[in-house]
This record gives C-alpha cells, structure tokens and sequence, in this order.
C-alpha cells in the first residue's frame, strides 16, 4: 500500500521526528480524511495550522453531524486544557484534575456516548464542568498565568465563541473572561439571525 | 353417513306398500348367509319376514361398517403414530445436524485458529459463521395437521358408532367392550365432561411454558405415567409457534388416556399391571430404537429422516403397534423420548434455546451415544450430504505437523479489557511487574494508570471497561516514550517537550478523586533538547536508557543529583536515534536503533559502539529503512527490530548478522515486545493489527485486529504482562485494549 502510492505522504510521526515536524505536514482536505476519526483530525489539524482563526475551527465542514462536532469539540478542549493543567499550580488543582478527569471519562464512555455520537444532556452537563473550570482559573491567585496561556492558544476565545455558537450556555453565566467585542459581535449575529 | 338410519326407516316402511315379491333381497345378497337362509324359502315372503330380513341386513351392513370404521381408525392410528415416529426422526436429525454443524463449526475455527498460528495468514475457508438453527420449519406445520383432523372425525365417528350400535341394539356392555377396544388402539377417547378441566391447566402451563411447574406436575403424575410427561416436558422445548397447539392437542389426548389408565388401575388390576409392563416394554422398545448402536435401521431410520424410506423398522413398529395398546405414544416421537427422561435434558435444551449461537452441549444419557459411543452411528450421520466434508480429511490436516500443534494451541488472545479515556493517541503503554495494572502515555499530554480490578460493564458483554485509576500530568505536550521499572515502584515516560518525567507510582487501589499528590512527580530529567522517543530500563542496573530527536543516546541513573551519567552518539554519527533497549543478557550493553537504518550496540561503561547489527540502507526512498522499534530477546543474543518497510529482522548480536529477516505485516511495523519467557515476539503495525510470533519457528500465531486508524497512523505501542497472562496495545484511536 505504502509502495503503491509511490509519492503520496504518509501522516505519520515516526520515531525519532523532531518536535519542530510532528505534525507537520501539508494540510488534508476533510474529504479526503477516509479514516474513522476525520472529525477530530479536520480539527486538530486547522488549530494547528492557525489556531487564531477560530471562525475556520469552529465552522463545521459540510454535511457534518453537529452532534458529532460538538462532541470532537469539546473533546479537544479538554485535551488542550490537560496543557493548561499542567502549568497551572493554582489551589484549585485538585477540582481542576478531578473535573478534567470525570470529563475524560465521561466523553470516553461509550455509555454515554456510544459511537460518540453526543447526548444533550450530559453535553451541557460537561459544559458547565469545563465553564466552571475556567472560571476557577480565573479567581485563582495564578489569575494571570491563566489568561496568558489561554491567550496563547486562544482556547479561551474558541471556547466563548463555540458556546455562543452553539447556545450552549446563556451570556449571563460565562464569567471566563471574554473580550467585549467578542460579546458584541456575537450579540450582532444573534440579532442578524 | 349420518341419514342412515332414517333412510334405513323410511325404507322399511315402504316395502310392504309395494307388496309384490320383492326380488332385491334375493339378488343383494346371493352369498351372504342371511340370504341363502332366505333362499331356502323363496315364495314365504311376509311383511315380518321381510322386515326381519331388512333388519337382519341392516344390522349386518352395520356391523361391517363398524367393522371397517373399526379398521380405518386402527389404519389411521398407524399412520398417526408413523406419522409421529417420522417427525421424532426428523426431530432427531435435525439436533444431530445441529450438533454437527457445531462441530463443524468448532472444527472450521480450529483450523482457522491453527492455520492462523502456523502461517500467520487468515486461513480462507469461505464464510465461517455460526450455524443458524431455525427451529421452526415449515413442514412441522403441515405434518401435525393430519393428525388433528383425523382426531376430530374419530371423535364424530365414534360418536356415531355408538349410534348405530345402540340402534341395532347392541347392548351397553358389548359397546363398552368395543369402545375400550377402539380406544385402546387409538389411545382416545371420547369426550368426557372434566377433562376440560385438567386439560386446560396443562394448556396453560404450557402456554406459559413454565417448566417448573410443569416439572412438578410430571412428579405427580409419574407414578402414573411419569415417561409420557416427561415427553410432553420434552416437547414443550421443542415445539413452537404453530406446533404448540398441536402439542396441547396431543397433551390432552395423554391426560385422557392417564385417566383412563387410572381408571383402568381402579376398575381392573391385574390390567393396570399390564398396562405398566405394556409400557415399560414399549419404553423399552424406544429406547432400543434410540440407543441401538449395531441396529443398521436404526442408523438408516435416523438418516433417513425426511420421510421417503420406511421399510426400516416396519415389522418392529407393527409389533409395536400392538404393544402400544394403552400408551398413546401415536403422536410422541419415539426418538426423542429417551433423552428426555434424562432431567439434564430439559435444561440443555433451554440453554440451547435461549442463546442460539451458543455452543450446545451434548446431554448426557443415550444422546452422547449417538456421537460418542457409536463409530458406524456417526459415520452413517456424517455420510448425509452436507456434512460430507468435514470428517476425512481431519487426519490428514492435523497429521501433517503434530508436534507443534500442542504448541501452537496453547493460548488464544482475547479482547477483555478496552482502556477508553484518553483525548489522542497513545504513544505508548507498560504493565506493572506483578500486579494487573498498566500505565498508557497519550498525546494528549497525559499518562494514565489503570487497575484492570477495577471495571465498568461495558456495553457489550464481550469486553470490560476500565475506568483510569489515576492521571500523570507534567508534560507540555504529547507523551511519546515510557517504561516501568521493574519493582513497579516508578515509573519514566519521555515527551515532546524533550523531558522526561520521573513518576512514583500511585497504589493500585489508589482513590481516582483522591487530592492531588505532588509527590507523585518524583523528578524531571532534562538534558536531551528534542522529543524523546525511546526509554528503558534495567532494574539490575538501576538506569535508565533515552533516546532523542536530537540525535542523542542518554543514560540517567535517578537517584543521582546529576542524573545524565552519560550520553552516546553525541555526534549523530549514526543518525537519529528511534528506539532504546538494554540487552537482555547483558545489562552492560545496550542497543539503539536508528532512523537510518543502523542498529548500534553500545558498551554503556566505555560509551563504545561495539557492533553495528544493520547498516544504513539506502535512503534514496524517504523513510526506506527506518527502523520504528528495537528490542532485545530477554535471555539469547538476540536483537529484533521493526521496520518502517514492514520487515521485522532478528540479528545474532555476537556476530551482527542478521538470523533472519521477514516481511510481518501489511503496513509499516511499529512497535515490538518479547514475552518474558522469551518464547513469542508480539508485534503492533499500522495495519490496525497486531500478531504474535513463535520465535522458535518465527510463525505467526495469531493476528489481531486492535485499533482503528487516525490519519496514517494506528498501533503505537504492544506489551506483555511480565508475570501475568496479559498483552495490551495502545493506538491512534485513542484507545488502549488489554487481552487475556
């Protein structure tokens, strides 16, 4: 298969690549993405790519299950905030591992999610977990640290941006630090809408 | 049939009317004695002689009639009862054919299993499914419906025989004599007004098919008639659908018959003792039928179940016939009957029924005979059609190499544990030296410690979940490398971000929502400068091995303040290096391969290369010879790495040559793992599938498909448990699965 497609590229990361290179690799078309977890790659590959476009990481490519987006979603940011975990030291590490875990396995249950695909409930469920995670960061003494690492990977924007998108929480509860023209904005498109 | 008797009247009344000598008589019955007592006196014709002639006919023809009815319902029992004996045999082909079709099956999947063991290869043998056994077919409900009808006209026939007879003027005892005559023959009987009662709460029984009840019921009766309710215990499993009523039909029939032998009991005992040797002797007879192992008809009775020959047992059956006198066995088949007096029976055939996939299990009693016991009995089985293949050439698959079957056989992996809580991919996994536990490595930037103790039923029975008992979070970015030391007290895993992270290892019964422990981060090992893919450990040596993306070799030994006590190939003269291990044999030595190709062994005292095993290869095609794994064999010289070019090569580590070289898999090989005792090699490929090795013979002995694939990439990571029956993968897919 490898030797068939002659100068196709392989997306692997083979032992020994350096950091500089994992992942490095010209970008594949979500239609072209046949293997069972395009989704999550479609995605990981566009934070890579530019994870300030958010408007691009959060627009769902054609035809696809929104269920199943959210889902991969919120999946990635919990992967993404298991980096921030890390260097947050804060006195909320505890309730920030435990949530982050419970989430961990509770996105991973095939109980819940069979076949990922997403139940409501436990969605919003999740949500409010991952919500209130940020907003323990944010009382936290290492307040800033925070900011700044959300900052770097504009988690924190992408994460306000795709719950307004999704209405998945009401304006009033999101006490993660939002930018205010990011509220404005979206409050334009609701009122367009 | 039914105007006889008025035409009979009206026909009387007329004659004398007509007054002329009547010829008739004379000429309808010219040879009948009745007639020629008449003939004697041809002109004495008088209105009393000639209706004592009409009446002496009529009472004649009746008495034929009766006689005749008398025959057709003996006929008709007959072929009720030959009829049953058929649909027993059908019955009991059809479970034989099941059973066959299981060993077959069993067999099939053995070969499979085998074949698979030996080449490595999936061993194509068309589709190999579980037989389906539909146990209603179509012809169940035509066969039953004779009977049923039959059972009504008897029951109008009867009814009007009596009839006839008491108009003729037989008397009551004379008709009783007759009726008890029919019925013994039939084993029916009339309709008698508290039946009604019994027969529903049969019905109900087993309608409901409540087989503990109905069990009891059989106890009560089994003074009585204890074999024939263990049929109908038998039937009840094995009839459905449109049967049923046919069964209950039947049932009621034997309730009736139970009184009437009860009655009989009270009436007569020396006939109630008869009647128990009658069926015993009968009982006797089926169970010669069903156990007969040299009897070549009941071999051909068996085989030939579709009903076509019935020149076996003929002569048999008519004694039987006679014999079966009181037992109305008419509609139970006779083949069935003896299994079912086995109690195990009954509960095999509930299992059966209620998974039918499952392997069913012989029952116990004359059943196992039919298999077990008897060479030309299952040969004559095994001779049907579809069945033709599956015996000869058994001994010429299985002769050609016996003596590694027992080896070969010894133990099948299967999926039991799926490890589901990771975002990414895992890198990589180690078990614990003793206990069930593992530690898998993500690029999701965790680690992750499992208790295989501690499970969550998982959707599917087949394999458990296992919820993570604990969560290593250190490293900025994805976890690539990690290794367990061998007291099970650390453990070491290597990521992106170039560090390696020094673990203590959290108890096995560790609480997953305990407080958070830093402690549990024992050190941070920084010294390489590029992601760290390889690590291991030598528990005599107390060291710790790495390898880098920056083209280093490091040693560490964690205790010491300044844990980097040496660094190997510092100056990329052999590449970058991919993958690290300790030679077995010789903890002084180590092994490195690389992404050229090279696999270098090094002395880790003098920081020497000593040999080079494999050379760079030829790295005009990008990744044409890079090695993804390198391990050392536990006890021999022995060197095997995996090769991006799907080859896994073992090379002979005092000499350096290479012992022998493979192409293991479909897709680029990734990952490796020897077993403890150094007797099977396992191996992970992006090819989704993993496959174990005898390293004697270097056959694969079982493949199995693990993960899917994210992008290009599917199996990072294959281990065994050092002490315990468990191999583990990790994949792309996010996922980690544990097999026993």
């Amino acid at each position: 298969m490898v030797m068939a497609e002659g100068t196709a590229v392989l997306r692997r990361n083979r032992p020994g690549t350096k950091a500089q290179d994992f992942y490095n690799w010209p970008d594949e078309s979500f239609e072209e993405m046949d293997s069972t977890l395009a989704v999550q790659q479609y995605i990981q590959q566009n934070i890579r790519t530019d994870c300030s476009n958010i408007d691009r990481i959060l627009e769902p490519p054609e035809g696809q299950d929104e269920g199943v987006w959210k889902y991969e979603h919120l999946r990635q940011f919990c992967l993404e905030l298991n980096g921030l975990a890390v260097k947050l030291q804060c006195p909320a590490i505890d309730y920030t591992r435990h949530t982050l875990d419970g989430a961990a396995c509770l996105l991973n249950s095939n109980k819940y999610f069979p076949s990922r695909f997403v139940q409501l409930f436990i969605f919003h469920y999740l949500v409010n977990r991952t919500f209130f995670f940020g907003s323990f960061e944010k009382q936290g003494n290492y307040f800033n640290t925070g900011i700044i690492l959300l900052n770097e990977t504009f988690l924190c924007h992408r994460f306000t941006k795709f719950v307004m998108k999704y209405n998945l929480m009401s304006k009033d509860n999101l006490i993660v630090p939002l930018l205010d023209e990011e509220v404005q904005n979206s409050s334009a498109r609701e009122s367009e809408a | 049939m039914e105007d006889h008797p008025a035409v009979a009247g009206m026909a009387a009344s007329p004659r004398p009317q007509v007054g002329g000598p009547g010829q008739s008589p004379a000429q309808g019955v010219p040879s009948s004695e009745p007639g020629c007592e008449l003939s004697a006196r041809p002109m004495q014709y008088t209105i009393p002689g000639i209706l004592h002639y009409i009446q002496h006919e009529w009472a004649r023809f009746e008495m034929e009639r009766a006689h005749w009815e008398v025959e057709r319902a003996e006929l008709q029992a007959r072929i009720a009862f030959l009829q049953g004996e058929r649909k027993g045999q059908e019955n009991l082909k059809k479970d034989l054919v099941r059973r066959i079709k299981m060993l077959e099956y069993a067999l099939k999947q053995e070969r499979a299993k085998y074949h698979k063991l030996k080449y490595g290869t999936e061993l194509n043998q068309g589709e190999m499914k579980m037989p389906a056994f539909d146990s209603e077919e179509p012809k169940d409900s035509e066969i039953p419906a004779g009977p049923q009808n039959s059972q009504l006209t008897w029951k109008q026939g009867r009814q009007l025989l009596r009839q006839y007879l008491q108009e003729v003027g037989y008397t009551d005892t004379i008709l009783d004599v007759r009726s008890q005559r029919v019925r013994s023959l039939l084993g029916l009987s009339g309709p008698e007004p508290n039946g009604s009662v019994e027969t529903k709460n049969l019905e109900q029984i087993l309608n409901g098919g409540d087989s503990s009840s109905l069990k009891q019921k059989g106890q009560e009766n089994k003074r009585n008639s204890g074999d024939v309710l263990d049929t109908f215990n038998f039937l009840e499993d094995d009839s459905d659908g449109e049967d049923e009523g046919d069964i209950i039909e039947e049932v009621t029939d034997g309730k009736d018959k139970q009184r009437i032998n009860k009655k009989h009991k009270i009436g007569n005992e020396g006939l109630a003792a008869e009647l128990t040797e009658d069926t015993e002797a009968v009982l006797k007879e089926f169970d010669f039928l069903v156990t007969a192992e040299d009897g070549e008809g009941a071999g051909e009775a068996r085989s030939s179940g579709d009903g076509t020959e019935w020149g076996v047992n003929r002569t048999k059956l008519h004694d039987m016939i006679a014999d079966l006198g009181d037992e109305d066995l008419s509609h139970i088949p006779p083949g069935i009957l003896s299994p079912a007096r086995s109690p195990t029976r009954i509960t095999d055939h509930e299992g059966g029924r209620a998974e039918e996939a499952e392997p069913i299990s012989f029952p116990s009693g004359s059943g196992k005979s039919f298999i077990m016991g008897s060479e030309d009995v299952l040969e004559s089985v095994l001779g049907l059609g579809d069945l033709a293949d599956l015996t000869v050439n058994n001994d010429s698959d299985y002769s050609y190499d016996m003596p590694s079957n027992k080896d070969a056989f010894r133990k099948t992996w299967n999926p039991k544990y799926t490890l589901r809580s990771h975002f990414d991919g895992v890198r990589a996994l180690a078990f614990h030296p003793v206990e069930p536990v593992l530690v898998t490595a993500s690029e999701d930037h965790t680690l992750k410690l499992w208790n295989l103790q501690k499970t969550v039923p998982a959707k599917k029975s087949a394999s458990l979940d296992v919820e993570p008992i604990y969560t290593f979070r250190a490293h900025i970015g994805p976890v690539l490398s990690l290794v367990v030391s061998s007291n099970g007290e650390h453990c070491y895993s290597g990521g992106l971000d170039a560090t390696i992270q020094w673990w203590k290892m959290p108890s096995p019964n560790v609480d997953p929502y305990d407080t958070y422990d830093p402690s549990v981060l024992a050190g941070t090992f920084v010294g390489h400068t590029d992601a760290v893919w390889g690590l291991s450990h030598s528990g005599t040596r107390e060291s710790l091995l790495s390898c880098s993306a920056d083209g280093t070799v490091r040693l560490w030994s964690p205790p010491e303040s300044k844990p980097c006590v040496g660094t190997y190939n510092g100056n990329k003269e052999h590449g970058i290096p991919t993958s690290v291990d300790f030679i077995g044999c010789d903890p002084a030595h180590a092994v490195a391969s690389f992404t050229s190709g090279c696999i270098v062994v090094y002395d880790l005292e003098t920081s020497q290369s000593l040999l080079q095993l494999s050379s760079p290869t030829d790295s005009s095609v990008p990744f044409n010879g890079h090695i993804n794994k390198v391990v050392s064999h536990p006890t021999l010289p022995v060197t095997i790495a995996a090769y991006e070019d799907r080859h896994i090569k073992f090379f002979d580590n005092k000499s350096g040559k290479t012992i022998h070289s493979m192409v293991a898999h479909l897709d680029a090989v990734t990952s490796l793992a020897v077993d403890p005792n150094g007797i099977y090699l396992m191996s992970g490929s992006h090819d989704c599938s993993i496959r174990l090795w005898n390293l004697d013979s270097k056959t694969c002995v079982q493949e199995i498909t693990a993960h899917r694939k994210k992008l290009d990439e599917s199996i990072y990571d294959v281990a065994f448990h050092p002490s315990k029956a468990f191999i583990a993968s990790a994949g792309a897919d996010a996922l980690a699965k544990v097999f026993v």
